[in-house]
């Protein structure tokens, strides 16, 4: 191999596969993982497009009539569904839907918008149906899609951030360092992660996409902060480290420069776990009532209302919002475990 | 089952092939279509480096080979007592393992299943295959214990693995592969991860067994010294072919294959020191050896060289944490002291747990706190502050044993030669450091392009040159090799070899030589020192310490080295 | 192992502490000031003043913490300020409900989850191990939310074959008819994660030296997987129903309140949305202390199943 290799020395220059590229060519091989990775970033591409407000921007319109089925399914016969939109539908959330708290405030906002845009013409079908007000489930959808996926990336990014921090720390420093850090963590797994996150909620008792984002972050690191000890105590006492003391490399050198790329594939994989509990997380954070605010739609706040929609036989909303959700986090964790084959191929 | 033909071949291999699926579009032969016998009641050795597929061999024998990724094609033939093994039904197949083929493995600890206890794991093989009650295998079981030399039979027999030394840990596996008094005991490497002294129990073990159960042993192995030892027929494999085979004596006097010449002089022997070791390449081009293979090299110190590491009482201990606020201590080097001479080489020789490992990266303050003092140009290393260890360290360098993780998989070859260059502000210039570079890899006989590349592309023996010439950027003046040529491959392992000893030659460093492996040290030392148990037993000159031992254990450590073919025996 | 045991209580103790002051640091700095909460829309600030005497939340940090402590020590957090029970009678009649539902289903899901992954990390590979893996995956993407409000809506709603949601009073009744479909429903929607994570159990043992040595040994396939492979692998499989225990004592929140299972799950989220914090406060740290003493469990199995384990 060195002769070929010496022959080719003007060609291969800057050409050599480094891990990264392998792991990324190992990838394209995993149809599956193909197919997912597509999946993945079309979302991404329906979170920034609408992110921006080029689609879905005006979701709240109510642009047809109250419970639009959907055009395939054609115009409902009329068993008597309701017309004026705000006192019926915040009358019969009540009944069906005790637990919520918002019920009450949120028929009111409704109602008030409601009464504003009656006038407009509306719609007997909409393309994936209307829901209470006459709203388009698909837009609807897609804005919730947004904010679902908006809070599951951010969270996770944030959570992983704080554990690689705490994570390299610990298992790179070890002693006091250590001990502090892994108190740190027994005492946040002390308490059962939704346990905590109620908690959290329960004390700030202030709703919103932001908030939100924070509780899942700071709460959700222990997980991650684990993974990257144990690799960062497994890598201090590598043969390539003590390597890197022997020639003189420093302390911080060693930690990020040297250790780092080699954890990163655990980070990154971890990363994309986390952002599909953390979208789960929202989703039930949210149709509790405890997630992002009343004016913000999210597929929980989504499913929220299909609950009480379904008992009266209007499932559309509850099937746009379970398919959308079903779709990304499947084609999310199909893609990590792709992650996972890529880029450490022992594992299998 | 016991059907056993009258000709005296117990196994007959015919044209086996054995194929591995990499990935979907890859496949591999491992073993090309070979033929051999395994002739009742004698011992056949299996001989051959990495990668030639010694032990797919073996497994295939028993059936083990993973079914997800490997096939035998049609065609292949394991004959014994008539039927086809390749061809047997799953049941059948299971009935002749562990009874009338068994077979031992390299790791014992791993072999063993942690959780269970030597006994159960002897007994479930006696119920399954001899229809024994509980009481009675337990007896039996015993009765293997004792026989296979495992001290107090009776406790040790509700051990669990892990309570036992490695030594141990082979002979239970071995009363469990002879329970059932098997026709063929398979050892693919049962003493590669075992110590020299213990090694030789288990071969004398093995040995003695075959000769009372009067059983065939196919003995798998990378050490051609070994297989003088034990061997009647040696079969010898390269890259999934068989090179040559034939009687042993035949195999060690008259060699007819290149290969076999090449293994059998490759490896550093204890009564010669020739000034280069011959490589594989010498035998497979024509003509004679080049001289420098057949001059003799001569070593030792004299008295009067110029000291250059001085170390004095070195200790060091490690802590584990025990109670609440208790503490326990482990010393795991006790009161070291040495002298290194300039521009010479002195041989570290011990058992693992010995200390010798610890002594290197002490030295290099790999290791956090010591007892004791390195005088290093009148300085003592243990003492000066981290602040001012910097020019110091760049003078004191350290080669891994494991070339796969001594280099960073992240960085490139060119990346990994130009830290130390840029830590420690060596060159005036990017381009200036990016020449001297160039100019090492071609000194270490890497070719230019391996600047761009990353380790994973290289072989153990390269990457090893690699980790060598991060060292040579520094320009040392005492280079560490901590089992440097341990891992690799006889004929790899002379190569590498060889580059040390011209570097020394023309750097004039000083090394400290640490292995296990003590016809690599005999060959490689000026001076050799001797450990046991974090102690120095002995220093001397080396070829006085192996002509003339004094201290009783490094008499049982060399006494325990393998000899080789050492003519006609009696057997 | 008594002495075990002692000094393993003995080091939970700053994790306790860190648990206290985590939760005292919420409530009383985070979480502002409760007056304002419980007094609500009528207030004047004379009224607000009185509850913040009674509460006591006028009172310095350091007097508050001392309060708080001795309020964990004797177990007395006072009353639920929506309810005005006993926060001690809440616990005592809440536990029964939610054991009910939780132990059949952790112990269903459990086995269930095990034979699975067994299976499919025996056919690794294979078409069936695919389709299994990926139907997991598909099931896991699936809210549980919807899960419950469909199963809820068919098999209870519509087909009337369970209770649509309520509690009775014998034990029994509890268990044969209202427990079964929250248990179903809780079985389906663990039963694709654990299988999922067995399986990776599984397949580390399966890769391992001694599996190669127990089949070199003659022993059938069915002795390799279910002896030598399951006893190894029951080791990580424990770890991971332990860990799973005090969450599902809190976090089967969902399908308590669905379908009206009055147990602990359902109090939290009341207790949340009425921001009655005694409540809170007392199920944190008692489900904390019991999550502790679960590990300390989790130890002591440890010793029984992984003979290397030795408790010092």
């Amino acid at each position: 191999m060195t002769q070929a290799a010496a022959l080719a020395i003007g060609v291969q220059r800057a050409e050599s596969p480094g891990l990264w590229t392998l792991a990324w060519r190992r990838f394209c091989r995993d149809r599956v993982g193909l197919v997912s990775f597509l999946i993945v970033v079309f979302f991404f591409g329906l979170m920034a497009a609408s992110g921006v407000h080029l689609i879905a921007a005006d979701w709240s319109k109510e642009v047809g009539v109250n419970y639009a089925p959907p055009t395939f399914i054609g115009p409902e016969v009329a068993d008597g569904g309701p017309s004026a939109p705000g006192s019926h539908g915040g009358e019969r959330t009540g009944e069906a839907n005790p637990f919520d708290p918002l019920a009450g405030v949120l028929a009111e906002i409704r109602a008030a918008s409601g009464a504003a845009s009656v006038a407009e013409a509306q719609a007997p079908t909409l393309v994936f149906g209307g829901d209470r007000w006459g709203r388009d489930v698909l837009q609807k959808t897609i804005k919730g899609t947004e904010t679902s996926m908006f809070v599951g990336l951010v969270a996770a990014v944030l959570a992983a951030f704080l554990a690689t921090v705490f994570g390299a720390l610990a298992g790179y420093y070890g002693g006091w360092i250590d001990d502090f850090f892994n108190w740190f963590y027994s005492v946040f797994t002390s308490i059962p992660y939704l346990l905590l996150i109620l908690a959290i909620a329960a004390v700030l008792n202030q709703k919103g996409t932001l908030t939100v984002i924070l509780i899942l972050g700071l709460t959700g690191w222990t997980g991650i902060f684990r993974l990257v000890r144990a690799e960062y105590l497994k890598h201090k006492v590598r043969e390539y480290i003590q390597a890197a003391d022997a020639i003189g490399a420093s302390h911080p050198r060693r930690m990020f420069v040297h250790i780092l790329p080699n954890v990163s594939h655990v980070i990154l994989v971890q990363l994309s776990l986390h952002v599909v509990l953390f979208i789960k997380s929202e989703v039930v954070l949210s149709f509790l009532g405890f997630g992002v605010g009343v004016d913000t739609v999210s597929w929980g706040s989504m499913l929220n209302e299909a609950q009480s929609e379904l008992i009266l036989g209007y499932w559309w909303q509850l099937a746009a919002a379970t398919l959308a959700m079903a779709l990304l986090v499947t084609g999310f964790s199909l893609f990590t475990d792709a992650l996972r084959d890529a880029l450490d191929p022992k594992l299998k | 089952m016991t059907a056993v033909n009258s000709s005296g071949t117990l196994i007959a291999i015919r044209d086996l092939k054995v194929d591995f699926r990499l990935d979907r579009t890859t496949v591999t032969q491992a073993v090309k279509g070979i033929s051999f016998d395994i002739p009742v009641n004698s011992t056949v050795a299996l001989v051959g480096e990495s990668g030639s597929g010694k032990s797919v061999t073996a497994l295939a024998i028993l059936g083990l080979l993973p079914k997800e990724n490997s096939t035998v094609p049609p065609g292949s033939r394991i004959l014994y007592g008539g039927r086809n093994l390749l061809a047997l039904a799953p049941g059948e197949l299971q009935k002749l393992r562990g009874a009338d083929i068994s077979m031992i493995f390299q790791e014992p600890m791993s072999s063993l299943n942690p959780v269970f206890t030597i006994g159960f794991q002897i007994t479930e093989v006696l119920t399954k295959h001899l229809g024994m009650t509980g009481r009675q295998a337990r007896v039996r079981a015993l009765e293997l214990l004792r026989e296979v030399g495992i001290p107090e039979p009776e406790a040790k027999i509700d051990a669990y693995p892990f309570q036992l030394s490695g030594g141990q840990q082979q002979r239970a596996m071995i009363a469990i592969a002879i329970a059932c008094e098997p026709k063929l005991l398979i050892a693919d490497e049962p003493t590669t991860a075992l110590d020299v002294t213990i090694q030789k129990q288990i071969l004398e073990l093995i040995a003695a067994l075959q000769k009372r159960l009067r059983m065939s042993v196919l003995f798998i192995t990378h050490d051609l010294a070994l297989v003088g030892e034990i061997a009647d027929y040696v079969v010898v494999m390269r890259e999934g072919e068989i090179k040559e085979q034939g009687r042993v004596e035949q195999i060690f006097e008259a060699p007819q294959d290149a290969y076999t010449r090449a293994l059998l002089l490759c490896r550093p022997q204890l009564e010669r020191r020739p000034r280069r070791l011959p490589v594989i390449d010498d035998f497979l081009k024509p003509g004679p050896l080049a001289g420098s293979t057949l001059e003799e090299r001569s070593r030792g110190l004299r008295g009067d060289e110029e000291i250059i590491l001085e170390v004095r009482h070195l200790g060091k201990s490690f802590y584990s944490r025990e109670g609440l606020f208790g503490k326990r201590e482990f010393k795991a080097v006790k009161n070291v002291s040495f002298k290194l001479a300039r521009g010479k080489t002195l041989g570290i020789v011990g058992e693992s747990g010995s200390g010798k490992t610890t002594v290197a990266l002490t030295l290099l303050r790999l290791r956090g706190e010591s007892s004791g003092e390195a005088l290093f140009d009148g300085k003592d290393l243990l003492s000066i502050p981290q602040t001012e260890m910097m020019p110091y360290k760049r003078r004191i360098q350290i080669v891994f044993q494991n070339p796969y993780a001594s280099l960073n998989p992240r960085f490139t070859i060119g990346q990994l030669l130009m830290e130390p260059l840029q830590v420690h502000r060596i060159g005036s210039s990017e381009s200036e450091r990016r020449d001297r570079v160039y100019k090492l890899l071609e000194e270490v006989g890497l070719p230019e392009v391996s600047f761009f590349k990353y380790p994973h592309e290289f072989s153990g023996g390269q990457r090893q040159r690699i980790a060598i010439a991060r060292c040579l950027t520094m320009k040392p003046d005492v280079l560490i090799c901590d089992e440097a040529v341990s891992a690799l491959d006889v004929s790899i392992q002379a190569q590498v070899l060889n580059l040390l000893q011209d570097l020394q030659d023309e750097h004039h460093m000083s090394y400290i030589f640490i292995s296990h492996d003590l016809a690599v040290v005999k060959y490689m030392a000026d001076q050799v020192m001797v450990m046991n148990e974090g102690e120095v037993v002995e220093v001397a000159n080396s070829d006085d310490i192996y002509r003339n031992p004094q201290h009783p254990y490094t008499k049982k450590l060399l006494s325990s080295i393998p000899q080789g073919w050492r003519g006609a025996r009696a057997r | 192992m008594l002495a075990y045991v002692t000094r393993r209580l003995w080091q939970t103790i700053p994790t306790l502490l860190g648990v206290v002051l985590l939760v005292f640091f919420l409530f009383t700095w985070v979480g502002g000031d409760p007056a304002y909460l419980l007094a609500g829309k009528i207030s004047n600030p004379e009224q607000i003043e009185n509850i913040r005497r009674q509460l006591g939340v006028d009172r310095p940090y350091h007097v508050q913490l001392w309060i708080f402590i001795q309020q964990i020590a004797t177990g007395d957090f006072g009353e639920s300020w929506a309810t005005n029970e006993k926060v001690s009678a809440i616990f005592a009649t809440r536990l029964g409900p939610s054991l009910t539902v939780l132990v059949p289903l952790l112990a269903v899901d459990t086995l269930l989850a095990i034979a699975a992954a067994m299976l499919v990390a025996y056919v690794r590979g294979s078409l069936t191990d695919r389709i299994v893996m990926i139907g997991c995956t598909v099931g896991q993407s699936i809210s549980i939310l919807v899960y419950i409000i469909v199963f809820q809506y068919v098999l209870a709603y519509q087909l009337g074959w369970f209770p649509v949601q309520g509690w009775g009073k014998g034990f029994a009744e509890n268990l044969l008819r209202y427990s079964v479909l929250p248990i179903i429903v809780g079985v389906i929607v663990s039963l694709a994660p654990d299988t999922r994570l067995y399986r990776t159990f599984f397949l580390d043992e399966i890769n391992q030296d001694y599996v190669r040595t127990a089949r070199a040994k003659g022993m059938s396939e069915a002795r390799v997987m279910w002896v030598h492979v399951l006893r190894n692998a029951s080791i990580p499989i424990i770890t991971n129903v332990m860990i799973q225990l005090p969450g599902l004592l809190a976090g089967a929140f969902l399908i308590e309140r669905f379908f009206s299972i009055p147990g602990i799950g359902r109090e939290v989220i009341l207790a949340v949305e009425r921001s009655d914090f005694p409540v809170i406060k007392a199920v944190t740290i008692y489900v904390a202390i019991a999550t502790m003493i679960i590990n300390l469990i989790a130890d002591l199995l440890y010793r029984v199943v992984d003979p290397r384990v030795q408790l010092k």
